[in-house]
């Protein structure tokens, strides 16, 4: 076992902190505020991923053969951990680099591939990701959104809820039930968002600006070939994207960012010497490590080429465990930070509290947890 | 970063599992709070397992390895210390090695009993001692899963180790974090068993979502505590050591409890084994200032 980086692993967060340091605008940290789905931040990133495209540093992690340049899960996560930290200015773009392109090289057809990845691979596309419904949020597989066959197209019909940049963003990738069958009878469209039929509503929201949508499908026409795969192999699609997205976002990185920042703080205000205060930190220190080593425990497995399964889920909790804490911490003794004071604590604040929601409920990983890393019989249903 | 076992430590804790083997199933009904075995505290010491940290090439990570493995045995051996400390002090010093805060002596000690060594360990100083029959009361009723000693008298010629304190410390810290991991994950292991095959209400008790979610938990913390433990072992750095630690004492009082109680009155019992792993981490919760201690020590670490 080794825990130290090694000299390219260094030297490539090195790159990036460069890069950043070097393209970010000095006004970033305040503007960063208004949310990765701002229309603020969307435009920008425009710029800022055709800038990483430029240096190879958009898709370094993908296979050769798609374009990337085979760079291990190490590096993916350190291009991960840097850019959240900064704020991610990549905005949503980062789902496009993360899943979105490599499953559309894995299941896409030439014509979907063409289409599609010259944007993604630019810095130009915007994705958004129709999965969950007013009535099907932790139990996808109960999706009613239908997409009925007619001829040559689809006519689709239905709301999708929760839809990160569906405001702003190009392409929908949705989820939507062709057969009645539970996990078969779901097919993935590739759905231009101008399509019409399709309207979206901004919800307001905790979280930053432009953030969640509802997308109501109104007798949407949607030809055949946009349709990703076949149909019926949505489920066995979206494993395949989870797969490359099992560990998700590395918030661990962020929320230990973020305490190291209202600690600075406070120490500049004489306001770290009393045990109490010190004693919270560390506690939370604790858990922002912990859940930094059960990931970095995944992405070693990662690359050795393992299957990873269950044991993300442990992870993901442990991240929640670290945010929770850490957003606990800054409410507690640096409450200014949510108003304001602190642009880059707020900015952890918003985005911190959705851990335990966001690409799977803090619960669902207990109960994955229980059954398949465990081993424990299964509820009843 | 490369996180996978080298050879050599592959080598090394599949030694261990055959050496253990005939102890890991050992008939443990009514064993007692602590259960010892100077058959296996033999084999381990003329195997060399307690020595690996000496071996610079091996090193503390390879001895804390050892350290996790061997306490997920129902046999208490004193390992962590021997493994992880005693390199600093050198192999002349005997075996079991107790550590002692030098203002809490008058707390119980663990393995302490004639002939042993005893480390007190100042804010600043480190002295040491080989135990007499005069120096020890033990403690046979302690509610505890390893031998306990009491301190009751100190020799006046007690040996200067040139050692740092903080250094010992920083040991001591991962030593902790690396048996509770092991621990941990065992009790875990035996409770997940027992609620699986415990039937109430026509199903296995395993089967409730309220024991469901606080057993996942504890798996969560568990497997952190092993990577923070294996971290600080590796770069026996001050912070990492003490956010291990208080990743461990923290742990074992959010699930020590839990874990008795999903066993019901059968967690009472000592005719279940669990006691052997849990009242293990009880003993190990209040070391160097507990998780208060722990906490203000990765403080000063992290941020001065
Ligand atoms: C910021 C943000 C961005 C999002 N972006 C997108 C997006 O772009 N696209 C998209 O499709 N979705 C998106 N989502 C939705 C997200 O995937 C869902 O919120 C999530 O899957 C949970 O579904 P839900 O909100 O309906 O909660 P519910 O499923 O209603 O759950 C509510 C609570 O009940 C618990 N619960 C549910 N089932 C069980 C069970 N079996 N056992 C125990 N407890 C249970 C949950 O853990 C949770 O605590 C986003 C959510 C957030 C917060």
């Amino acid at each position: 076992m080794n825990f130290e980086w090694t000299q390219d692993e260094e030297a490539f967060r090195q790159r990036l902190r460069d890069f950043l340091a070097a393209t970010l605008p000095e006004d970033w940290e305040r503007f960063s505020q208004h949310g990765p789905a701002s229309p603020a931040l969307t435009d920008y990133a425009r710029t800022f991923c055709g800038r990483l495209a430029d240096e190879g540093l958009l898709t370094p992690h993908w296979a050769r053969e798609i374009g990337g340049q085979g760079l291990d899960p190490w590096h993916q996560t350190i291009l991960a951990e840097e850019m959240w930290i900064a704020g991610e200015p990549r905005g949503g773009q980062y789902m496009n680099v993360n899943w979105v392109g490599p499953t559309l090289i894995r299941y896409g057809s030439d014509a979907q591939k063409a289409r599609y990845l010259p944007a993604i691979t630019g810095g130009r596309a915007l994705w958004c990701q129709g999965f969950s419904e007013p009535g099907s949020g932790s139990d996808l597989a109960s999706l009613r959104t239908r997409a009925t066959r007619d001829g040559d197209v689809y006519r689709v019909s239905g709301q999708k809820i929760w839809t990160s940049y569906a405001g702003l963003a190009d392409t929908c990738f949705l989820v939507c039930r062709t057969s009645d069958d539970r996990k078969q009878g779901i097919s993935i469209l590739l759905v231009p968002m101008d399509t019409p039929g399709i309207t979206v509503r901004q919800i307001p929201s905790l979280i930053g600006e432009g953030d969640i949508h509802e997308v109501f499908f109104d007798d949407v026409v949607v030809p055949v070939e946009a349709r990703l795969g076949e149909e019926g192999q949505a489920w066995e699609i979206i494993g395949y994207s989870l797969t490359n997205e099992r560990l998700g976002i590395p918030r661990y990185a962020l929320a230990r960012a973020a305490l190291d920042r209202a600690v600075t703080l406070l120490q500049a205000q004489g306001e770290f010497a009393g045990e109490a205060v010190r004693i919270e930190a560390a506690h939370a220190a604790a858990l922002c490590e912990a859940a930094r080593m059960a990931s970095y425990a995944i992405v070693d497995r990662r690359c050795r080429g393992e299957a990873i399964g269950a044991e993300s889920s442990s992870a993901r909790f442990a991240t929640v465990m670290a945010e929770r804490r850490v957003c606990e911490f800054i409410v507690e003794y640096l409450p200014q930070a949510l108003a304001d004071a602190h642009p880059y604590l707020k900015m952890h604040h918003q985005r911190g509290i959705v851990a335990g929601i966001a690409a799977g409920a803090a619960e669902i990983q207990l109960n994955i947890i229980a059954s398949d890393v465990l081993k424990l019989p299964r509820e009843p249903r | 970063m490369n996180l996978s076992l080298t050879d050599d430590q592959i080598a090394i804790l599949d030694a261990i599992d055959t050496l253990t083997r005939p102890y890991a199933g050992a008939t443990l009904h009514e064993a007692g709070f602590a259960l010892t075995s100077e058959a296996l505290d033999r084999d381990l010491a003329e195997g060399g397992f307690l020595d690996i940290g000496f071996d610079p090439d091996l090193g503390a990570i390879s001895a804390a390895l050892v350290v996790e493995r061997l306490a997920r045995l129902p046999q208490t051996v004193e390992a962590a210390a021997s493994a992880l400390i005693r390199p600093l002090l050198g192999d002349a010093t005997p075996r079991p090695l107790c550590l002692v805060e030098e203002d809490k002596t008058h707390r119980p000690v663990r393995f302490l009993a004639p002939g042993a060594t005893v480390l007190l360990v100042g804010p600043d100083r480190v002295r040491s001692f080989v135990a007499g029959p005069e120096h020890v009361r033990a403690e046979p009723e302690a509610l505890y899963a390893y031998p306990m000693g009491n301190l009751i008298a100190q020799p006046d010629d007690r040996t200067d180790h040139s050692v740092s304190a903080d250094d010992i410390r920083t040991r001591w810290r991962v030593a902790l974090a690396a048996e509770a991991a092991g621990l941990l994950a065992a009790a875990l292991d035996s409770t997940a068993t027992y609620v699986t095959d415990r039937q109430q209400f026509g199903r296995p008790l395993a089967t409730f979502q309220a024991l469901r979610h606080r057993l996942a938990e504890a798996q969560v913390r568990a497997n952190g505590l092993y990577w923070l433990a294996m971290k600080a072992a590796s770069t026996l750095d001050a912070g990492d050591a003490a956010l291990a630690a208080l990743h461990a004492q923290e742990s074992a009082r959010t699930s020590v409890y839990d874990f008795h109680q999903f066993l019901g009155a059968m967690g009472m019992t000592l005719e279940h084994p669990l006691h052997l792993w849990t009242y293990r981490l009880k003993a190990l919760i209040g070391d160097l200032g507990g998780r208060g201690g722990q906490a203000l020590a990765a403080a000063d670490a992290l941020w001065g």
